[in-house]
């Protein structure tokens, strides 16, 4: 009885999965149908929508399966006060209230009926120029709308691609400088691969009467602009829009697709994400793809599309690298990852090991044929003292000390030490071959390696006579001959 | 025969009497030559003396005007002259209310309504070289456009919001002794739509030369002015029955050729 | 006597420099009284009183009205400025209400632009067929007024074969001929004594003076303008 109940149901499955599978086959018949477009300008658009707009960092749904529409895109252009980081206030003059402005997606066929408002308090006109319209002045001329007026115009998006579009009224420089730019996304007809998270960040430089960081409401400073010497280079319109609290996260194992634009006015941005790789860039927003990227280049006035796989936890820096921006001037923003650790791809820290340096002597160039300064021969005691203090701070210094006082359990002292006064072609023999094994000077035992060091008879010498000649050692002179004598004893 | 000179001493006083009437609240500004920002072919403009209004009219001013002149009122206006933003912040028709100063300047006023205002004074409105003219004086220079300091000033105040909160008079007073021609509203100009920017100026409007992106910069005789390429641009957008929340006016006066 | 008359003259003379609008003011001085229902037609009374027919309360007469009846707030029949055509006749615009009016900025010494510009005007003016053309005005306006004389109009009339009454040329005040510009939103700009810089604007106005359509540019595709003005005719 049950498992006849079961047999039905798996055969309703079935069924069901026959259904969906044909389903799924004319489904591909229309798609076929439809693309049959020969140019984007076929496309109908019959079907009236809303767009949905929205602020930086997020962006509207994918456009997905759906066909061309009617779009209608409300924008409203603020003049505003805002932060630019820490008490230093900034007029800001915005599409939608933000800096970047509000993300606009759309897809290839669309026609975009687009309503350009400037709030009756704004000083300015404005009008936009969208990098996704063929058209005159991108619709600069058609938007042009003064304070308390609102502009209609229309077009096709015919090419898929990420696009700037930003204000273009005279003089353009300061009004895409205060922050009038922002991104459309033209997707094309079968949409873009479905990823996990998608997120709209936008560069821009900004030029304040005062230096960076100076308090209170600073204004655009036009002959600073005009030099392209920026006081901050943010991402997102303010210093800290994707830090802390502000951060954009992502669950391990998530593809994160990043659509970021440079709105300039002046700078062409590096952007790279300390710390991941992008496995997929489409190059400049266009349709081509590279992979496998560590930092992409956005031109002022451009864009670009990064998808990649966020494959272990922590905080990933986004960074212009053109690391000042970065560190001085704000360009800095954070994608925070949570989920389980894979110490496949990333162990963290395994051990924490003293390092040895092997002395300056690996560092010297073999290849000059001219007498190098250290094998100059010191022509009196004072010059051997002097050479061989310089030798003794590059070679010696570092493990034993600049008193020559060692490191207990160590490195053993060379101040008053017996082991060292003892024996002279010893000391220079040790410098010459290196040491190993259990030595006990001033009646410590000492258990640890001295590397050969590569110095010339000369070096030996002098750094041997400025030993015996510092830190109440025996003032012994050592001189080449007798370093030559250890050598070729051997 | 006598009585017919007392006659003409009396018309001429009364004439008189009228261009002082008009001139009350005028200051003259010697007449120049200069270079605009948008001139003409041979860029150098000539402008004669003039009077031009020490203040932009005020709200109690346009009060005025508006009681003598029904037409005028908030709802009496008709479309042509003057858009649904006209006087948008008046309380009514006699009243501009609790929210405007009194001594405030007016805005929201559409350009046939401060054309027919300064008629009505016996004045007219300043033409686009003429007030460029005035507004490139700061407080001690006539032409004090090459200053930086002056160029970066005029920027700041275009930028900062709700300037036209403030009251006439709160600003600096020219070489000429002009107030507020800077920082507080934008100001109504005769030929406003004299705006045009084209490369080869003997041409047809050339719309691709125009106030967008790079192409202001075609033309323009200084690039580094940016405070009059915006004062280009905001003319530019203008139509003569907008009225805008930021833009006001005030009214010269030839000065008669003696 | 003699002087009274002259002192009369001469404070009317005070009054007009005075009061900028006089025409206001004598509108104001001859409130005139109406019966509302029109029992003596426009028959209008310089008191307050009762229609001698109907016997109804006269109401006060306002001429504005009567004046604007068929037109909007937002007709170019509510401009007040007179002009001269190319026969020499002065004329306000109302005079056109009741046709549907093609309108264009032009100045005859022009050498570049103007000439296309009344190329596309034959052009529009030929495509309307016969019967549409009874109720057509096809109007030129100056913006050099000083220049452009009713003679230098008449013979650029002539010139262009505009020499029918449906042609229309008119020239105006200085300042009238910026304020009618300023209604197109044409912009000009005198940029040498014989020269002017302006914008290409061909307007379509319905038969209450209401700007209907407006194309803008040289040698642009008119078919839209010539589809409204059919739409307005018929």
């Amino acid at each position: 009885m049950k498992t006849y109940q079961f047999s039905i149901l798996k055969s309703t499955r079935l069924l069901f999965a026959i259904v969906i599978f044909i389903t799924f086959l004319s489904c591909k018949n229309n798609k076929k149908e439809e693309s049959k477009f020969t140019s984007s300008m076929e496309i109908p658009a019959t079907v009236e929508m809303i767009a949905t707009l929205t602020s930086p960092p997020n962006v509207p749904p994918p456009t997905g399966k759906r066909k061309a529409k009617k779009l209608i895109v409300d924008m409203e252009i603020l003049e505003q006060e805002g932060e630019m980081t820490n008490g230093v206030k900034y007029v800001y003059w915005t599409f939608g209230g933000t800096v970047p402005g509000s993300f606009i997606r759309t897809k290839v066929g669309d026609e975009v009926e687009f309503h350009l408002k400037n709030h009756p308090d704004n000083k300015l006109p404005h009008n936009i120029d969208l990098h996704a319209v063929t058209g005159p002045g991108g619709g600069a001329e058609s938007s042009f709308v003064a304070p308390g007026h609102e502009k209609v115009f229309s077009f096709k998006v015919l090419n898929p691609g990420l696009y700037v579009y930003h204000c273009a009224t005279t003089p353009v420089g300061m009004h895409i400088a205060n922050g009038m730019y922002g991104l459309i996304l033209v997707e094309p007809e079968e949409g873009l691969p479905d990823v996990d998270k998608e997120y709209y960040i936008m560069q821009g430089d900004f030029y304040t009467k005062g230096n960076n960081g100076d308090r209170g409401l600073q204004p655009f400073d036009m002959q600073k602009a005009v030099d392209e010497k920026a006081d901050y280079v943010v991402f997102n319109g303010k210093v800290g829009a994707l830090t802390g609290d502000n951060a954009i996260t992502a669950n391990v194992g998530e593809t994160v697709r990043l659509y970021v634009g440079n709105g300039g006015p002046n700078l062409v941005s590096s952007f790279h994400v300390i710390g991941e790789i992008f496995d997929r860039v489409h190059i400049e927003g266009g349709s081509s793809i590279n992979e496998n990227v560590q930092t992409t280049l956005i031109p002022a006035g451009g864009a670009t599309i990064v998808e990649f796989k966020v494959e272990v936890p922590g905080t990933f820096i986004l960074v212009d690298h053109s690391i000042f921006r970065a560190f001085n001037k704000g360009a800095l923003g954070m994608l925070k990852v949570q989920g389980d650790e894979n110490e496949a791809v990333y162990s963290g820290e395994l051990r924490d090991d003293i390092y040895l340096p092997e002395g300056g002597g690996i560092q010297k160039m073999p290849s000059s044929d001219a007498l190098p300064e250290s094998e100059i021969p010191a022509k009196s005691m004072a010059e051997r003292m002097e050479f061989g203090k310089q030798t003794y701070m590059q070679t010696c210094f570092a493990c034993h000390q600049a008193e020559g006082q060692g490191i207990p359990n160590a490195f053993p002292p060379l101040a008053k030490s017996d082991y060292l006064n003892a024996d002279v072609n010893r000391a220079i023999d040790i410098i010459l071959h290196g040491k190993t094994g259990e030595i006990t000077v001033n009646g410590e035992k000492y258990n640890s390696i001295m590397t050969a060091q590569t110095l010339s008879d000369d070096e030996v010498a002098n750094v041997l006579t400025y030993v015996y000649n510092s830190w109440g050692n025996d003032k012994k002179e050592v001189v080449p001959s007798m370093v030559k004598a250890v050598r070729n004893s051997n | 025969m006598s009585s017919f000179f007392k006659i003409m001493i009396v018309l001429l006083a009364a004439l008189t009497f009228h261009t002082i009437r008009s001139q009350e609240g005028m200051v003259q500004i010697k007449g120049g030559t200069y270079i605009p920002l948008y001139g003409v072919d041979s860029t150098a403009v000539t402008i004669a003396d003039l009077s031009m209004d020490v203040y932009p009219v005020t709200n109690a001013d346009y009060l005025e005007f508006v009681r003598e002149f029904p037409e005028w009122q908030k709802n009496k206006v008709i479309r042509l002259f003057a858009d649904g933003n006209y006087l948008v912040d008046w309380e009514g028709d006699l009243s501009y209310g609790k929210m405007l100063a009194a001594e405030g300047p007016v805005t929201s006023v559409s350009w046939f309504a401060a054309k027919n205002y300064c008629e009505c004074q016996g004045k007219r409105l300043p033409t686009i070289d003429e007030w460029e003219y005035a507004a490139m004086a700061d407080e001690t220079t006539a032409d004090a456009r090459k200053k930086e300091s002056y160029n970066q000033s005029i920027l700041d105040w275009y930028e900062a919001p709700k300037s036209l909160k403030k009251k006439v008079g709160s600003t600096f007073k020219n070489y000429w002794g002009v107030y507020d021609l800077h920082g507080l509203v934008w100001e109504w100009t005769m030929d406003f739509n004299a705006v045009l920017i084209s490369g080869e100026s003997r041409k047809d409007v050339d719309k691709d030369s125009n106030l967008f992106c790079g192409s202001a910069a075609v033309g323009a005789s200084d690039l580094m002015n940016y405070a009059a390429f915006m004062r280009y641009a905001f003319r530019g957008s203008m139509k003569a029955n907008y009225a805008v929340k930021n833009l006001g006016f005030r009214c010269a006066m030839d000065v008669p050729q003696i | 006597m003699k002087n009274s008359k002259t002192i009369l003259i001469l404070f009317l003379v005070i009054s007009t420099l005075i009061s900028c609008n006089t025409k206001k003011k004598d509108d104001l001085a001859t409130i005139s009284y109406q019966c509302p229902m029109k029992c003596e037609g426009d028959k209008t009374y310089e008191a307050p009183g009762i229609c001698s027919v109907c016997k109804m309360e006269l109401k006060v007469y306002e001429p504005k009205i009567k004046e604007t009846n068929e037109i909007s707030d937002m007709s170019i029949y509510n401009l007040p400025s007179v002009w001269t055509n190319q026969d020499n006749q002065e004329v306000e615009l109302k005079y056109l209400q009741g046709n549907v009016v093609v309108m264009v900025m032009i100045y005859t010494s022009c050498q570049a632009a103007c000439p296309r510009l009344a190329a596309d005007m034959r052009a529009i003016e030929k495509q309307i067929p016969q019967a549409g053309k009874d109720n057509l005005k096809m109007v030129l306006v100056s913006i050099d007024p000083e220049t452009d004389t009713p003679e230098r109009l008449k013979n650029f009339a002539v010139e262009n074969e505009m020499n029918s009454n449906r042609w229309v040329f008119l020239r105006g005040s200085v300042a009238d001929t910026r304020e009618f510009a300023a209604v197109l939103a044409v912009n000009y700009k005198k940029i040498s004594p014989m020269d002017f810089s302006h914008s290409n604007i061909i307007s379509v106005f319905d038969q209450g003076g209401e700007l209907v359509y407006q194309k803008e540019g040289l040698g642009v595709d008119h078919k839209k303008t010539v589809n409204k003005i059919l739409e307005l005719v018929n």
